[in-house]
């Protein structure tokens, strides 16, 4: 294969991969310092119940905070098996 | 026989544990033959497999019983740890873990030191390893024998002596192949025994948690202020300094870090992650909601209670009563035998990752450069296993009565201010040079250490001064930010041959973390 095409495949992939990563990245920490900041600017927005329950805001973010996360992750290997990994495959082959 | 079991079910579940370990480490003695097999486990573990090995990793004795003992007394603040915990992964998946897969190949300072000068970084990294390392060690050897002792009616030092003996075993004769296995069966054990806590307690309150929470607000002494933020964090600058430990320090501790190079590429890597996510997160909400178990059915029951109205064998031991409030003494001896196997498997790890800083980047890489060969590198990592063994018996004999608890924060703070920020910037920061990477790094590990030394938990609770010199409990945002800025500052004004060369391997060394190309290739150090 020519130079350039592998070239070509490379800047691609750098460009994907990094769409994906900064994406994601900004996703995981505006979440999680979303969440430590409420907790050091306005603990009290945390203690309120959620509707009518005997259940916090706090404790109902911390574990929606708990699924994002895992979904942060489940996401990224679902985009970089679909996306990234074709093109690597194809620029080993050249 | 079987009435000895029923009456003795730790110690017979311990036995039955140990047994297996044992034999797992003579199976996989036979497979240990090189070095590659010694520190790696020959890179033919699989992504589902080491997902759970790294959760049997993170989940140690301390965040089980530690994080529920925390969430008992504090309610809603234990959850801030576990969400810091947690967040940590999704850091090392989007940006450590295939580079250093791609690139490295028994330790992080392969990685650090792929285009950097050879002997210093090497040097500085195994100085971040062994530090983070042994302060674990200390926390979990201290925690060990305490725990051990209340359980097992052992005394404090043949605790520490069991569990420093049959780590020694583990990990010199079964290298990563043993300590994986162990931390896998651990890994399930104690997923196992969390969930049936949890489901036991849930089961009471018929699954509805809203009652669950109700029953809990009703009994604690702080009521409806449990289910709030409350006083663990005071103060906006601790708050994200606790944070940014937590968050960047996983993706700086050596025994993670190491588990990466144990499967074979960076798909792999890469699902190894997800599943460890997985199984952390569900071990933290499972660890939320055993706190606050306890606290409904343990704090008021006289039989876990102590003279004085606190637990027996205090907060930590949440958990373990709540074993016993709900499933009797055998899910007590279960939950006591499985406490016990996840502090063989957490310190076998550590002492693997600190006998490969010392084999493998001091010993192989800065002292003896280009005499040594591989036969030679992994006698000198059994020997450092052993060496490592001794010091952790000592040091937790040593510590007994000390406060350790400041020592597993100092160990973040350290990761997160040394180990990670080298890491980072060798993969993705062009104009790192040597020297850069060097000053700083060093920089923040002693800043870390000094603050930490200064602050709360140690110039006022240890040394019993009344005031602390440094008022923060946590240094992560001052030391990263001397780490981050000494490194940029000395990089930028590098302008020698080194830093010349460092900066031309950068394009390749960075499409070989992208891509994986020519990592089959033999790379000598």
């Amino acid at each position: 294969m020519t130079k350039n095409k592998t070239e070509l495949l490379y800047n691609q992939l750098s460009k994907t991969r990094s769409q994906i990563i900064t994406s994601l990245l900004f996703i995981t920490i505006l979440g999680y310092f979303g969440f430590i900041g409420v907790i050091a600017f306005n603990p009290s927005f945390f203690g309120q119940m959620f509707q009518g329950l005997n259940i916090s805001i706090g404790i109902l973010l911390g574990f929606l905070l708990i699924l994002l996360i895992f979904f942060v992750t489940l996401v990224y290997v679902y985009l970089a098996n679909k996306k990234l990994q074709p093109l690597i495959e194809k620029i080993k082959n050249d | 026989m079987i009435e000895f079991f029923i009456e003795n079910i730790a110690i017979s579940m311990f036995i039955i544990f140990v047994g297996l370990t044992l034999y797992i480490t003579y199976w996989a003695s036979k497979r240990t033959k090189t070095a590659k097999s010694f520190y790696t486990a020959g890179g033919e573990i699989t992504g589902f497999q080491n997902g759970l090995a790294i959760s049997g990793d993170f989940m140690s004795a301390a965040s089980f019983l530690g994080i529920s003992g925390l969430v008992y007394l504090t309610g809603f603040d234990g959850l801030i740890y576990s969400i810091g915990f947690l967040v940590g992964w999704p850091i090392i998946l989007l940006l450590i873990a295939e580079p250093l897969r791609n690139l490295g190949k028994y330790s992080f300072a392969d990685v650090a030191s792929f285009r950097l000068k050879q002997k210093p970084i090497r040097l500085l990294a195994a100085c971040g390893s062994l530090f983070t390392v042994i302060l674990y060690l200390i926390a979990q050897m201290v925690g060990a024998g305490k725990l051990i002792e209340i359980l097992f009616g052992l005394p404090y030092y043949a605790a520490v002596l069991i569990v420093g003996g049959l780590m020694i075993l583990y990990v010199t004769f079964g290298g990563m192949l043993a300590t994986t296995w162990v931390q896998i069966i651990k890994a399930i054990l104690l997923l196992s025994g969390a969930s049936l806590i949890s489901i036991l307690v849930l089961q009471e309150f018929d699954f509805n948690l809203n009652l669950f929470f109700i029953e809990a607000t009703n009994i604690h002494s702080k009521g409806i202020d449990i289910l709030a933020p409350g006083g663990l964090i005071s103060d906006p600058i601790s708050a994200i300094s606790l944070g940014l430990a937590l968050m960047f320090g996983t993706a700086g501790l050596p025994h993670i870090l190491m588990r990466f190079f144990t499967v074979k590429d960076a798909v792999q890597a890469r699902k190894s992650v997800v599943y460890a996510t997985g199984f952390i997160g569900y071990f933290y909400i499972l660890t939320f909601i055993i706190g606050f178990g306890a606290i409904i059915l343990v704090s008021q029951n006289p039989l876990y209670l102590d003279d004085l109205g606190g637990l027996i064998g205090k907060n930590n031991m949440a958990a373990i009563h709540l074993a016993h409030a709900v499933g009797g003494e055998v899910l007590l001896g279960f939950i006591s035998a499985v406490a016990f196997a996840t502090i063989l498997a957490v310190v076998s790890g550590l002492t693997l990752a600190g006998a490969s800083a010392i084999s493998h980047d001091l010993y192989a890489n800065v002292f003896n450069h280009k005499k040594t060969n591989e036969k030679k590198e992994m006698q000198v990592s059994k020997i450092a296993t052993i060496a490592l063994g001794l010091l952790a018996i000592f040091l937790g004999i040593i510590f007994e009565s000390q406060n350790v608890a400041f020592m597993v924060g100092l160990a973040f703070a350290i990761a997160a201010s040394t180990n990670f920020p080298i890491l980072l910037l060798s993969i993705y920061w062009k104009n790192l040079t040597t020297r850069g990477a060097v000053i700083g790094g060093s920089a923040g590990l002693l800043t870390a250490i000094i603050l930490v030394i200064l602050g709360p938990v140690v110039w006022v609770d240890v040394f019993k001064n009344s005031q602390p010199i440094f008022p923060y409990k946590y240094p992560a945002l001052f030391s990263m930010s001397v780490t981050f800025l000494g490194i940029w500052f000395f990089s930028m004004i590098d302008k020698s041959k080194d830093a010349q060369l460092v900066k031309s391997k950068f394009n390749s060394q960075f499409f070989r973390s992208q891509t994986g190309i020519g990592i089959n290739k033999a790379v000598k150090h």
